[in-house]
């Protein structure tokens, strides 16, 4: 027994000492994101408290100098100064401004040590940059490093696409039932909501943890799928795979009584034999979403959510008159102006319509860009600059603009129409026009109303319909 | 036992006390009925010379309409300043109490720089951009209620840029796009339905 004991003890101590030297040479970092670079910066435990060094935190950043004097560390950081005290929390910053950490400032060895914690705090008043600290990630975010990314599902074929303001690289492991992205050098950031659910037939969920590793996208599937990289690397796009059709398909079938036969029907249209996924006529876009609310229409409603809502809408409304809709955010995501304009570009839609909603005013008022037109020479197909590229398509805009108002008033809705300097207009390259949707009456509450919203789409959607052929002739 | 002094000198003073917050209400009061009044003039250094009338595109909310408005002043010889002029009148305008179109006090105009005759860069600054109300159709008339009254002051005027501080900003509040040029004959041609 003694000698069982003695065992034990010897196991167990040289487990423990296994143990101390595995995490003595893996010390926990904080992975920092800046404009110029990537780092990691150990951090030192003190007192239960997270400390990193401060030399170890600026010198990646720009040009720094420091130097002990005494209890006191001096830094110049690009020209300016910052002052330190050893057991202090206080410290005097370039501006002679004297601020205060939320644990006191170490000086170990004459190296100092700022508490993790007031790093978003301290950093902006050094470096002039914004920082943004995510503490549970250990992840620092140096000026306008983050990299915002928006979700878009797609059909025809199904398609879940990830478009990124700057080129990442992730690394995928596709399991089944979902698919991972991770991202381990790249500033990924959540755009919104960190859990989106799709309840679609290729995509269950989606969601978006921040980890010390970096970030990581899940997207819970229901059908095989491909992941690819496109434009550069600021599109990642997970593809259900489409099932080849058997070579022995019954005769009579949809796909053989399509025009050209199951060879040439397409993937989408084997996917949906009904062809309910066919080109889309209109791509409809909610305007703002994620941190980008909009007008604040009431101190409880965001245009955002009115806008998505009015979208959603005139989808359904557009949907029972046989219609194809495509959406280019169908939840509470963030989309910049050019990734909306690609989406509306690359839908093979032949109508944009970007929906907004306002307290100013009273009706639905529908806006063409305000580009110049083509000028002689100039044609669909002519290179144009990205800001000027809605010219050729001015006219068939004008004729929709109109069309949609002429379909407002006669739905009871008080209606202008005009040219407006707005974005992404400018740089759609189908007919495209902006609504902006308000109360009949004084109070911002009658847009949240599903009998207003009803009234809008029902409206819309009749100058929609009305639309079809005219554009689809004119293309 | 208080001397009767002594209760003269409190009483003098209790009596004091409310004779000075009585004036002070009083002051407050005018000072609030001088602000609430309306804007008859720029607040910029005066300009000696004769009157001259100055045409003003007033944004209206309600009629989502640009009404013509005229005023009369001495006006500056330099076109740069001649057009901040008027930028300042009409904002000041806005930022009275019945203003059809409000703006929140504080929004104004930094400077006009002409590029040469043709070519004006509007400064504004950063209140303005950043307490504006956000929404296509009230941005849009204050853009073009901007670009049409520097129009009216510059008539060869064909192009407008605007900064914030100095600085170029994507849109207004939002919306109306600002990153770019402004052809004035398009805004004219645009704002025709707002007439």
């Amino acid at each position: 027994m003694p000698k069982e004991h003695a065992i034990f003890v010897r196991v167990t101590t040289l487990l423990l000492l296994l143990l101390a030297v595995v995490f003595a040479a893996e010390p926990r970092k904080i992975a920092v994101y800046a404009p110029q670079t990537n780092y990691q910066v150990d951090i030192l435990v003190r007192d239960g408290v997270d400390y990193v060094g401060i030399t170890d935190l600026l010198e990646p950043l720009g040009r720094l100098e420091s130097h002990v004097d005494g209890k006191k560390l001096v830094l110049i950081f690009n020209g300016g100064a910052a002052e330190f005290q050893d057991g202090k929390r206080q410290y005097r910053t370039r501006s002679n401004a004297k601020l205060e950490m939320l644990s006191n400032f170490l000086l170990v060895d004459g190296r100092g040590y700022i508490p993790a914690t007031s790093i978003a705090q301290l950093l902006p008043h050094i470096t002039d940059q914004a920082a943004e600290f995510h503490a549970v990630a250990r992840r620092l975010f140096v000026g306008a490093s983050q990299l915002h990314f928006s979700a878009e599902l797609r059909h025809a074929p199904s398609r879940l696409v990830l478009s990124f303001p700057a080129p990442v690289n992730p690394s995928t492991l596709i399991e089944k039932g979902r698919i991972r992205l991770l991202f381990h050098r790249e500033p990924v950031v959540s755009s919104g909501a960190d859990n989106v659910s799709y309840n679609d037939p290729f995509l269950l969920n989606t969601s978006f943890t921040e980890t010390p590793n970096g970030a990581e996208f899940v997207a819970s599937i229901l059908q095989p799928a491909t992941v690819s990289i496109g434009e550069g690397g600021r599109t990642v796009t997970i593809t259900a795979v489409v099932q080849a059709p058997p070579v022995t398909a019954p005769l009579g079938s949809a796909q053989q009584a399509a025009p050209g036969g199951v060879s040439t029907a397409g993937a989408g249209a084997q996917a949906h034999p009904t062809g309910e996924r066919a080109r889309p006529f209109v791509i409809l876009d909610a305007a703002h979403g994620g941190y980008e609310t909009g007008s604040v229409l009431s101190p409880t409603l965001m245009e955002k959510t009115v806008n998505l809502a009015l979208a959603h809408r005139l989808q359904k409304e557009l949907e029972a008159r046989g219609i194809p809709v495509v959406l280019t955010r169908v939840a509470d995501n963030l989309l910049t102006w050019d990734q909306r304009a690609v989406s509306a570009n690359t839908s093979h839609a032949s109508l944009y319509v970007a929906i907004h909603s306002s307290t100013s005013g009273h009706g639905v008022r529908v806006y063409t860009s305000m580009v110049p037109p083509a000028q002689p020479g100039q044609s669909k197909h002519s290179f144009l600059p990205w800001e000027l590229a809605q010219s050729p398509y001015l006219e068939q805009s004008g004729m929709a603009a109109s069309t949609i108002a002429a379909e407002c008033t006669a739905g009871g809705l008080p209606v202008r129409n005009s040219a407006a300097p707005l974005r992404p207009l400018n740089s759609v390259t189908i007919a495209a026009v902006a609504v902006e949707v308000a109360p009949l009456g004084s109070t911002a509450d009658e847009l949240a109303t599903a009998e207003y919203q009803q009234k809008v789409a029902k409206a819309l959607a009749s100058g929609i319909a009305s639309l079809r052929g005219k554009l689809e002739a004119a293309e | 036992m208080i001397s009767r002094k002594l209760q003269y000198v409190v009483a003098a003073l209790v009596l004091s006390v409310l004779a000075m917050g009585f004036y002070l209400v009083h002051l407050k009061r005018k000072a609030e009925s001088i602000g609430a009044g309306p804007v008859t003039q720029a607040l910029t250094a005066p300009v000696n010379g004769p009157a001259e009338e100055m045409t003003l595109y007033v944004a209206n909310d309600e009629e989502n309409a640009l009404r013509t408005a005229t005023v009369s002043s001495a006006l500056p010889r330099d076109p740069g300043e001649r057009g901040r002029l008027a930028l300042h009148t009409l904002i000041a305008r806005y930022e009275q109490k019945d203003s059809p179109h409000p703006l929140v006090a504080g929004a104004d105009v930094h400077d006009v720089y002409l590029l040469d005759q043709t070519s004006a860069v509007v400064n504004l600054n950063a209140a303005f951009a950043e307490s504006h109300r956000s929404g296509i159709e009230v941005e849009q008339l204050t853009v073009f209620s901007l670009v049409r009254t520097l129009k009216a002051q510059l008539p060869q005027l064909t192009r407008v840029r605007f900064l914030v501080d100095g600085k170029s900003r994507d849109t207004l509040a939002g919306h109306i796009d600002l990153s770019g040029w402004y052809d004035v004959a398009m805004v004219a041609e645009a704002s025709k339905d707002l007439n």
